[in-house]
């Protein structure tokens, strides 16, 4: 899962950036208004966290900037104007949820679940498919019988393929939502950790579409 | 004076009475004059018309022919009187009677005039002229009685008196009239300039007569010029709030993560000095808010706001499938600016949508005791003990959820800045938590 932060207040998304790394997101930092609207209208993220107070271009300008342009993905609006006419405002003009600071990183770590439950539309707090249990805490996947422990990146893959299953996943797609954004990008990377998981979860968990990528479980 | 009908008023009886005095006098002066003469002149006819009956014998004596005298001249004391004098004999006429009449001396082409008592106290003018005739100076006096002109010119002088008279009254009626109907534009902003501090309008209606259009439009500068300070000073608070809140999350993030090892109530106590900070700046930006905005922003409008509102608590509740019970009397005038309506109904339903299980109830409705607002929610509700403890103490229903804000306090709060009443307890129907809120009349 891909995020991109935009705070101007850098001693906070560096640590709100580090908070989510470990809770397996990749995260892309942006501090003015004008990168924050290029990056997040160009770049396929998972769930945007945007701060209203930002240099150059204020949020909520962005924000309907890119529904105008037709950016459908989830943004969650983190800023210390918390009034109902604001989080109304907010809202109006496209985001889909409101956090004011102070906050808890874990209240901010719940709400980012829930959007992004909300955006693939898995209704379950547990992430389930095919009898295959992803622990978001523990970072590890079970089945019936087992426990494997994950690595980060195998987590984020593995996750990506989970709220996505029966969905062919071109290499590209899988590293554009597993890595940031000055990450070093190398999308045969993908193959190997692809090959970790089988040697987990077993070689029929992920099939490869020549050409096309690879699919969790059944083609639907 | 400080009533402007009466100033103007006087203004206009007194110019108009010394004009109209003027007027009066003048014309009642020459309407006597013109009349006069034209007495004068008859007399003068009269006196021409006897000096051509005048005859004279051998001896050198004189007298009038009898035929030349109009027979007004004969009755007596009919009014109309002559002598005609020559050498110191004297004809009288035959009204004079055995009276006489004072011969004033004239030279011959001279004549003089004078007002008289005649006979019988008759008011008389006079009139005598110096003749030459025969190589002779005659004189001939003629004299007629005023009191029918004096009676004409009085009733002249009395009619124009009553006539001025009602053009006064006229007048100061219309004047009434012009300057009520005048005056109605400057009640009328009187009444705009309530409405403005009730932030019913938000500016002045400037088409007004040309005259108060400058009391107007120094209003409604007055008015934008403060609202651009508010703007400021509030953006000025804003953004304090903004640099003070993002300092704030990090130092409960440190604490929490720092301290995680360390005892909880070092844990619990920096936690709570930093929502006490938090709650402090919020509280300062909304009374901020609510003592400027009683100028001009706007009121809470349930037609325009509530959907807006309503719209955003079921997008951030997507998860949460509620029903929600309306009952909103959508005329009802919510006694608030906008802000101030958002921030209270919107911490009110979030709160009934945080703990329902299904079912919100929220109803708006007016009496003739005032306004009251309820909400109700099919949630846990609060036992007793826990009731009395929020309306004693203010605590919050929600005091231990991490990051939910603020909670009943703020509600309780913003009302009692608002003036209105709170009741917490029992939802009948519903079994839930209730909060009924009433903004009495007056």
């Amino acid at each position: 899962m891909r995020l991109l932060l935009a705070e101007d207040d850098v001693d906070l998304s560096q640590r709100l950036k580090r908070y989510l790394a470990k809770q397996g997101f990749a995260v892309d930092t942006y501090d003015n208004g004008i990168d924050v609207e290029f990056y997040g209208r160009e770049v396929a993220y998972d769930v945007i966290i945007l701060d209203l107070g930002l240099p150059q271009r204020s949020g909520l300008e962005v924000l309907a900037n890119w529904r105008a342009a037709g950016v459908k993905t989830p943004v969650l609006i983190l800023t210390a104007r918390n009034t109902w006419s604001q989080k109304v405002e907010g809202l109006q003009a496209g985001a889909d949820d409101y956090l004011g600071k102070p906050f808890h990183q874990e209240e901010l770590l719940a709400r980012i679940q829930a959007l992004i439950r909300r955006a693939t539309q898995t209704v379950a707090e547990r992430l389930e498919v095919n009898g295959w249990v992803l622990d978001e805490e523990t970072q590890s996947i079970s089945n019936a019988t087992q426990r494997w422990d994950l690595t980060g990146i195998e987590y984020r893959l593995l996750r990506y393929f989970m709220l996505h299953p029966g969905v062919i996943l071109s290499k590209t797609r899988l590293t554009e939502h597993v890595y940031e954004q000055d990450a070093d990008k190398d999308s045969n990377v993908i193959e190997v950790y692809v090959n970790r998981l089988r040697q987990k979860l077993g070689s029929d968990a992920i099939t490869t579409r020549r050409g096309q990528g690879y699919v969790f479980g059944e083609l639907k | 004076m400080t009533s402007l009908k009466f100033r103007l008023g006087l203004g206009l009886i007194l110019s108009m009475l010394v004009m109209f005095a003027l007027l009066w006098f003048g014309l009642g002066s020459s309407v006597r004059q013109l009349m006069e003469q034209q007495l004068v002149t008859r007399l003068q006819h009269d006196a021409e018309n006897l000096l051509g009956g005048v005859r004279f014998d051998r001896q050198g004596n004189f007298k009038l022919l009898e035929q030349r005298i109009q027979g007004i001249y004969q009755q007596p004391f009919s009014g109309h009187y002559f002598i005609v004098e020559m050498a110191g004999i004297q004809l009288h006429s035959r009204s004079l009677w055995d009276e006489s009449l004072p011969l004033l001396q004239v030279a011959a082409g001279k004549s003089a005039q004078q007002r008289i008592s005649g006979p019988q106290q008759q008011p008389l003018l006079l009139w005598v002229k110096g003749y030459r005739k025969g190589g002779k100076l005659i004189r001939i006096a003629v004299a007629e009685d005023m009191t029918a002109l004096e009676n004409a010119i009085h009733d002249f002088q009395n009619r124009l008196l009553l006539w001025l008279l009602a053009v006064i009254l006229l007048l100061l009626l219309i004047q009434r009239y012009i300057v009520r109907r005048s005056l109605r534009s400057v009640i009328a902003a009187a009444d705009e300039v309530n409405r403005l501090e009730h932030a019913e309008i938000t500016v002045l209606d400037e088409s007004v007569p040309e005259e108060v259009r400058p009391l107007v439009l120094a209003i409604n500068k007055l008015l934008q010029r403060q609202q651009q300070r508010l703007q400021r000073s509030r953006e000025a608070l804003g953004n304090l709030a903004h640099a003070i809140k993002t300092p704030l999350t990090l130092l409960q993030q440190l604490a929490e993560e720092k301290l995680a090892d360390a005892d909880d109530e070092s844990r619990r106590q920096l936690s709570r000095y930093s929502r006490q900070i938090n709650q402090m700046v919020d509280q300062s930006l909304r009374r901020a808010r609510l003592a400027g905005d009683s100028l001009g922003a706007g009121r809470f409008d349930l037609r325009r706001d509530l959907p807006a509102l309503l719209d955003t608590l079921t997008r951030l509740y997507q998860d949460k499938a509620v029903t929600l019970q309306q009952q909103v009397d959508q005329t009802v005038q919510l006694p608030f600016e906008q802000q101030d309506g958002m921030e209270l109904l919107g911490n009110l339903l979030d709160n009934a949508w945080k703990w329902a299980n299904s079912t919100v109830a929220f109803s708006v409705r007016a009496d003739a005791e005032g306004i009251s607002i309820s909400v109700e929610d099919d949630g846990p509700g609060v036992d007793e003990a826990m009731l009395s403890e929020i309306v004693k103490r203010g605590v919050r229903r929600d005091e231990e959820i991490p990051g939910h804000g603020i909670g009943l306090s703020v509600i309780k709060s913003l009302v009692e800045e608002l003036d209105g009443e709170i009741e917490f307890g029992r939802a009948a129907t519903l079994g839930g938590f209730k909060v009924e809120i009433k903004f009495r009349k007056g």
